[in-house]
């Protein structure tokens, strides 16, 4: 390995820039953990407004009160599982064919894929909801299932397909001739070996997911259907009065994808690299 | 031929859940858009039709220009501090070093927050009575810090772009590091044998090396600085009167808020053309190895 090689003392002037940029880097993050122990009784700050006078849980306990937060939370989820799920299985396969099968018209198809990565959500919006109206599915979570993973495949096909092409393209011969059929092979062989590209996916995916607020805003009327993202907009203006119950509900938004994130964190670097294990 | 035949065959049975829903909500989308586009219309009543009439309304809309001139501004003002920040926190947390993967969290976590929250949290720090900037300000008699980053149209566009720099440096962080991890590190052995210091390492050898990944950089960074909504839409709702108007925004409003709907499928064509046009351009400049994997 070439790290031996670095100088023992660099990596002590390393850290000298590094902390002060990690901890200009964190301002947003301490402030928003700080402020949701702002309890409303006493919204006084102190530390430049990054901390709360008197920190106190009572936000927390007072939006799990006040709000149906497991509802929205369960909603979130709803929407996120499974539309990870079907990305990783219809992304992996259309990847497979691209990388290993004989697909006709194959440019076009890739070509026709990445155009999905162009496209914004907010041009598709309108016609979106006037087809998921006709498919009867105005309202309804599984439309918004749907919607994020035809926009989530086309990444899903670009990062999966480049794993499959980095695993030997013998192995794959090998198999079709001890009479291995290729779905078998897809399922058996090459997607247990393309895990780190899928744990990049899996993010991606929660990322849209998870995050967006777009699509259920407009696809969504019933309030007891609204994924977690909607119900700080929704309530702007209660929460106007008492910033510190703003503040904890985003830190709830937040904890599920940070604990997916810490949890996939080690594989991401040689998922993106097209690594196989 | 019965071989090949069969295995075509097989191969659109891997493919057709994908194409299914590609018909579905990503083609049937962009038909739609185009056929409304011609349209003076609602949304629930029956359209008028107008030829190219939106368009060459859009072409007089101030606004338009507006957001042309703020998509400008964030593709300049974002791909190229989020790539030099990005590739040297990458090149840096590459090597051994204590605390690591710490390190790339804090950088990357930002990335993976909902732009709702980003929104809200930065509405507050920039805030010019209770936010961080605005207290920092005071504190040292920099008056210039209170002032309303988010509300005053000469700032409004600078102040989103600066959060958006902070968001998404870590993911070009991520993306280098991976790129870090494709380079032969007998290369990296040589060039130090051959007595290159670290910067020289840096910026005559793994810069270039890393190609692929500055250029899926660019693109990413282009197609996201055209399609900014979310995070727009919270921190100022492209405004004060329209000056942080981005194409999306715009749109979003002529669509759900004037109910323009015709007006805003025309936006929508214009911002999809722009975008597949600079996409393909990258393309035919740089080839698509970058994109596809594949050697070129």
């Amino acid at each position: 390995m070439t790290r031996r090689r670095y100088r023992p003392d660099a990596s002590g002037r390393l850290h000298l820039v590094l902390v002060p940029l990690a901890a200009l880097w964190l301002v947003p993050i301490v402030m928003t953990l700080g402020l949701s122990l702002l309890p409303r009784s006493n919204p006084k700050t102190t530390a430049l407004g990054l901390l709360p006078e008197s920190p106190s849980l009572s936000n927390y306990v007072e939006i799990w009160q006040g709000n149906p937060i497991l509802g929205h939370l369960l909603n979130s989820v709803i929407i996120s599982v499974p539309s990870i799920a079907l990305t990783i299985l219809f992304g992996s396969m259309s990847a497979f064919a691209l990388a290993r099968l004989r697909v006709p018209l194959k440019a076009v198809i890739f070509g026709a894929l990445t155009l999905a990565l162009i496209l914004p959500m907010s041009s598709i919006i309108v016609s979106t909801f006037k087809i998921l109206q006709s498919l009867g599915l105005y309202n309804n979570l599984l439309g918004l299932v749907l919607v994020y993973t035809a926009l989530g495949l086309p990444f899903a096909v670009i990062i999966i397909r480049t794993a499959f092409l980095a695993i030997p393209n013998e192995t794959y011969e090998a198999a079709l001739i001890d009479g291995a059929n290729r779905w078998t092979i897809y399922w058996k062989l090459y997607l247990p070996l393309a895990r780190p590209a899928l744990s990049v996916v899996v993010i991606w995916q929660l990322m849209m997911t998870w995050n967006d607020f777009l699509l259920p805003l407009v696809t969504l009327s019933d309030n007891a259907l609204k994924p977690l993202t909607l119900v700080p907009l929704a309530y702007r203006g209660t929460f106007l009065s008492q910033p510190g119950a703003l503040f904890a509900i985003l830190v709830l938004i937040s904890v599920p994808i940070v604990a997916v994130f810490l949890a996939v964190q080690r594989y991401l670097v040689n998922g993106l690299a097209g690594a196989v294990k | 031929m019965r071989y090949r035949r069969q295995e075509a065959g097989t191969a659109l049975l891997f493919l057709a859940p994908a194409l299914v829903l590609f018909a579905a909500f990503v083609v049937y989308p962009i038909v739609y858009n185009v056929q409304a586009s011609t349209l003076r219309w609602d949304g629930v009543n029956v359209g008028q039709f107008v030829g190219l009439g939106n368009y060459k309304e859009l072409l007089e809309d101030p606004v338009f220009v507006t957001t042309l001139r703020n998509s400008a501004w964030w593709i300049l003002l974002t791909i190229a501090p989020q790539a030099i920040i990005g590739f040297l926190l990458a090149v840096a947390l590459n090597r051994r070093l204590r605390g690591r993967a710490v390190y790339r969290a804090i950088f990357f976590i930002p990335a993976i927050l909902s732009p709702v929250v980003v929104g809200i949290v930065w509405q507050r720090i920039l805030d010019p009575f209770n936010g961080v900037v605005a207290s920092v300000g005071r504190l040292t008699g920099i008056d210039v810090l209170t002032q309303p980053w988010l509300s005053d149209p000469s700032t409004a566009i600078f102040a989103a772009i600066f959060v958006n720099v902070w968001m998404w440096t870590g993911f070009s962080m991520l993306f280098y590091l991976a790129g870090l991890q494709l380079i032969d590190t007998s290369v990296i052995e040589a060039a130090r044998i051959d007595g290159a210091t670290g910067l020289q390492l840096m910026a005559r050898i793994l810069w270039p090396l890393l190609r692929n990944t500055h250029l899926s950089l660019l693109l990413l960074g282009v197609i996201g600085s055209l399609k900014t909504f979310e995070l727009v839409y919270v921190l100022t709702e492209g405004g004060p009167n329209h000056a942080s108007e981005m194409l999306p925004t715009y749109t979003f409003k002529q669509a759900f808020q004037l109910q323009s709907v015709g007006y805003a499928s025309t936006i929508s064509v214009v911002l999809l053309v722009v975008a597949v046009v600079s996409s393909l351009s990258m393309v035919r400049a740089f080839g698509s190895g970058f994109l596809t994997g594949d050697e070129t």
